[in-house]
C-alpha cells in the first residue's frame, strides 16, 4: 500500500509538472503521428528518426478569409508569398511568408473594362518575371495577370494545332512557367503530354510524352482476340501527369502515376527528354514495399504532386498513404515521412506540396487547410549534407554525415558520404569500412584496389622471399626424406610402404 | 568402417576426378567406390556452397547474408541428389542400364568434387579481387561446373555402358522422371492429408456426439 502511494505521488507530481510547464506548441519528435522510414539496399524498411515534424496547420478560418472549399494548388512566389488556389470558392488567396496574414484575395480581374471572375481555378503559378498564371479550369483558359497590380496581360485559351482533335476542350489543371516565360500546362484528359505555350500563348507542342510499354504477352493476347473483344479491352494509354514544378535551370519536374511503381516523376530537359537519375534501387516511384493492391491502402503510391526544393532535392507527395518521399539529384531516397489520419499533422486528401524556406507545406483538399512541417535536426543534417555534395564539397559534409550516423546508425547515404571522404583523404581502410556499410560496391572497389596496391608495394618483397623460402624448404625436406628412405631400404626396409 | 573409408578409397575420389572413364569403370566393376564418401562429398558441396554465399567478398557477392540458411541449402541439395539418383535409376532400369543405385549414388557424389573445390578456390580468390576482375571469380566457378557436368555425363555413360547419345537422352528422361516423382509425392502427401482430415473430422464428430 505504501509503495502504491509512492507511485501515485510520482505520477501526480509528473502530471502536475507537465501541466505547469507552458505547453509547447510543437509535438515532441518522438510523438509524431506518422512513421518515418527509408529503404535500405535490400529494399527492406528501415525506420528512421523523423526528418520533418508537423508544426501547425493553417486553414481559411484561421486566416480570416472563410473556409477554403476544395483547394487544389499551392505556389510560392519568388518573393516568398504563398498563393493558394481555393478552387471551390473560385478565388486565389495570397498569404505572406509566415502563413499568418492574408495579403489579398483575388476573385476577379479587370479585362479591359469588364470585370471577369474565375471558375474553379485549379492551378496557380508565379513566374520569375512576376506574372501570375492561373489555370482557370472551368472557363477553359489560363489567365495571366501582373502580380504586382493584378492588371490583365493575356489569356491562354483555345489552343489550335494539327495534333489536337477538333472537338478538344482545353481544361487546364496545373500550370508552371520557366525563366523564358514558356508555359507548361497539364490539361484534363490530355494523355499526349504536358502542353507547352510560348510567346503570346500559342500552343507549340507536347512535352515529355510518356511512352506506353506493351509487354509481349499483351501483344500476343491482342493479336489473338477478335475485333469485338479488342474493343472491350482496356486501351493502352499513357498515364496523365499529376503535378508539375520547375527548377531554376528550367528543368521541369512532372509527377505521374506509374502503374509499375518504378518512376512516378520525370525530370524533363528543355527538349522534353527525361533526364532523371534513379539511384541505387533504380526507383523513383515512392514505396518499394507495398501491400496487396486490392485493399484501399495497398498498391503502388499515387504521386499527386512534386516540388523541387533546392540543391537537386525534390519531394513527391503520395495521396494513397499520405507520405512524402524525398530524393536527391542522384535519385537516392533521403527520407520518407507523413501519413493519413485525422490527427493534427496527418492528411486525408493531400493534393499539393510546396517548399517554403526550410519548411514543407502540404495542401489538403478535404481538411481544407495547409499543413506545415518543420525540419528536425535529422532532416536538416541530411538536407545540408546532400546540398554540399550537390555543390561538390563532399569533404565538408563529413561532419554532418557523422552526426546523421549518431541519430541513425544504419543510414547508407551517411556511410557512403563518410567513406567517400576517407577515400579522397587516402585512408583506404576506413573508406572500405564505411563504403561497405553503405553498400556502395563501386567506391568500395576503388578503395580496395588502392589498399591492395599499397599492400603489395609494401610487402611484395617479403611475400616473394617467403614463397621462395617455402619452395626451397620443401625441396630440401623431400631430398632428406628420400635419402632416409634409401638408407632404410638399404638396411633391409624397416618401413615397408 | 574400413570398408568405406580406407585411405585408398579416399584417394580414389581424386583419381576418378582426373580419370573418369577408368575411375567409374572400376567403381562399377571392382567396388573401388564408396557411397558414404559420395554422400559426404555432397554434404561438403552444400556446405561450401553456403559458405560461398556467406563469405565471398562484397565485390562479387550480392546475397543478403541474412537470407543464407545452410541447413536449407543442405536439405535442398540432398533432396535433389536423392531425386536424381532415384530418377536416373528408374529410367536406366528401363533402358538396359547396367548401373545399380549404389553406383549412381557414388558416381554423382564423386562428380561433385571439382565443383566443391572450385567454390573453395573462388571464395578465396574473391577476397583479393576488385571490380572489373570478377571474371576470374566466375571463370573458376564455370570451370568447376563444366568439369562436374562432364564427370557426371561420362559417369552415367560408363556405369550403364551407354553411348553418348543414349546418355544425353537418359539425362533428359531423368529430369522428366524427377518431375514425375515430385508430382506423385505431392499428390500422395495431399491424399494422405485428406485421409487424415477425414479421420480427424470423424474423431471430432465422435467427441461432440457425447
Amino acid at each position: 500500500m505504501k509503495k502504491m502511494n509512492l507511485w501515485r505521488k510520482i505520477v501526480i507530481a509528473t502530471l502536475s509538472a507537465c501541466i505547469m510547464i507552458p505547453s509547447v506548441s510543437v509535438a515532441a519528435e518522438s510523438t509524431v503521428p506518422y512513421d518515418s522510414y527509408n529503404y535500405d539496399y535490400w529494399e527492406d524498411i528501415v525506420f528512421t528518426p523523423a526528418p520533418y515534424i508537423p508544426e501547425r496547420s493553417v486553414s481559411g478560418t484561421i486566416l480570416g478569409v472563410g473556409t477554403f472549399v476544395n483547394p487544389q494548388d499551392l505556389c510560392v512566389s519568388p518573393e516568398g508569398n504563398v498563393y493558394i488556389a481555393d478552387t471551390g470558392n473560385n478565388r486565389i488567396v495570397e498569404v505572406d511568408n509566415s502563413l499568418g496574414n492574408v495579403i489579398r484575395v483575388i476573385d476577379s480581374f479587370d479585362n479591359n473594362g469588364t470585370t471577369e471572375k474565375f471558375s474553379s481555378p485549379y492551378g496557380v503559378c508565379v513566374s520569375e518575371n512576376g506574372q501570375l498564371y492561373i489555370a482557370d479550369s472551368e472557363n477553359h483558359r489560363v489567365v495571366v495577370l501582373e502580380e504586382s497590380d493584378l492588371s490583365f496581360i493575356k489569356f491562354i485559351e483555345n489552343p489550335t494545332s494539327d495534333v489536337l482533335e477538333d472537338n478538344f476542350v482545353f481544361t487546364p489543371l496545373k500550370v508552371t512557367v520557366d525563366y523564358a516565360d514558356r508555359v507548361y500546362c497539364i490539361a484534363k484528359g490530355m494523355f499526349e503530354g504536358i502542353m507547352v505555350f510560348e510567346g503570346e500563348g500559342q500552343f507549340t507542342g507536347f512535352f515529355g510524352t510518356i511512352q506506353v510499354n506493351i509487354t509481349a504477352w499483351e501483344k500476343l493476347w491482342r493479336r489473338l482476340s477478335t475485333k469485338a473483344q479488342r474493343a472491350k479491352q482496356l486501351l493502352f494509354i499513357p498515364t496523365e501527369f499529376t503535378g508539375i514544378d520547375i527548377d531554376s535551370d528550367g528543368f521541369v519536374y512532372a509527377s505521374n502515376i506509374d502503374s509499375t511503381g518504378v518512376q512516378a516523376v520525370r525530370r524533363l530537359n528543355p527538349k522534353g527528354e527525361d533526364v532523371i537519375k534513379k539511384g541505387e534501387n533504380a526507383n523513383v516511384g515512392g514505396d518499394l514495399v507495398i501491400a496487396n493492391a486490392s485493399s484501399n491502402y495497398g498498391g503502388i503510391s499515387t504521386i499527386v504532386d512534386v516540388v523541387y526544393r533546392d540543391k537537386g532535392i525534390y519531394s513527391l507527395l503520395d495521396s494513397k498513404r499520405g507520405r512524402i518521399f524525398t530524393y536527391d539529384h542522384e535519385g537516392n531516397l533521403l527520407y520518407i515521412f507523413g501519413g493519413l489520419g485525422v490527427q493534427a499533422g496527418t492528411f486525408t486528401t493531400p493534393v499539393a506540396i510546396e517548399a517554403l524556406d526550410d519548411k514543407i507545406v502540404v495542401l489538403d483538399a478535404n481538411r481544407r487547410e495547409m499543413l506545415v512541417f518543420r525540419e528536425t535536426q535529422y532532416g536538416n543534417l541530411i538536407n545540408e549534407a546532400v546540398g554540399l555534395r550537390y555543390d561538390g564539397d563532399e569533404t565538408l559534409a563529413v561532419d554532418m554525415w557523422k552526426q546523421v550516423l549518431m541519430l541513425d546508425e544504419n543510414n547508407e547515404l551517411a556511410n557512403v558520404g563518410i567513406g567517400k571522404a576517407y577515400l579522397t583523404s587516402g585512408d583506404n581502410v576506413n573508406a572500405m569500412k564505411y563504403l561497405k556499410l553503405g553498400m556502395s560496391r563501386q567506391y568500395y572497389s576503388v578503395a580496395y584496389r588502392r589498399y591492395r596496391n599499397e599492400f603489395l608495394k609494401k610487402y611484395l618483397g617479403f611475400i616473394l622471399t617467403g614463397v621462395v623460402a617455402v619452395i626451397v624448404a620443401i625441396v630440401l625436406v623431400r631430398k632428406h626424406i628420400k635419402k632416409k628412405k634409401g638408407i632404410y631400404e638399404e638396411e633391409g626396409g624397416a618401413f615397408d610402404v | 568402417m574400413r570398408k568405406y573409408f580406407s585411405k585408398a578409397k579416399i584417394q580414389y575420389l581424386f583419381y576418378t576426378m582426373t580419370h573418369p572413364m577408368d575411375g567409374f569403370y572400376e567403381i562399377r566393376h571392382r567396388e573401388r567406390g564408396s557411397v558414404p564418401i559420395a554422400v559426404i562429398s555432397v554434404i561438403l558441396f552444400s556446405f561450401v556452397f553456403s559458405m560461398n554465399k556467406m563469405l565471398a567478398s562484397f565485390i562479387v557477392n550480392n546475397t543478403d547474408p541474412r537470407t543464407v540458411d545452410s541447413l536449407d541449402n543442405l536439405s535442398g541439395v540432398l533432396l535433389l541428389y536423392l531425386l536424381f539418383c532415384v530418377g536416373n535409376w528408374s529410367i536406366t532400369c528401363l533402358m538396359n542400364g547396367e548401373g545399380r543405385l549404389k553406383d549412381i549414388a557414388t558416381m554423382l557424389g564423386y562428380s561433385l568434387v571439382p565443383m566443391t573445390i572450385s567454390y573453395v578456390i573462388a571464395t578465396i580468390v574473391s577476397q583479393v579481387i576488385a571490380q572489373n576482375e570478377e571474371g576470374f571469380y566466375s571463370i573458376i566457378i564455370t570451370i568447376g561446373t563444366i568439369w562436374t557436368v562432364l564427370l557426371a555425363l561420362s559417369g552415367i555413360m560408363v556405369i550403364h555402358n551407354y553411348s553418348l547419345a543414349k546418355t544425353l537422352l537418359t539425362v533428359i528422361l531423368t529430369v522428366v522422371a524427377m518431375l514425375i516423382i515430385v508430382f506423385i509425392v505431392m499428390m500422395l502427401s495431399d491424399l494422405v492429408n485428406q485421409v487424415y482430415g477425414f479421420i480427424y473430422s470423424i474423431y471430432t464428430e465422435l467427441l461432440f456426439r457425447n
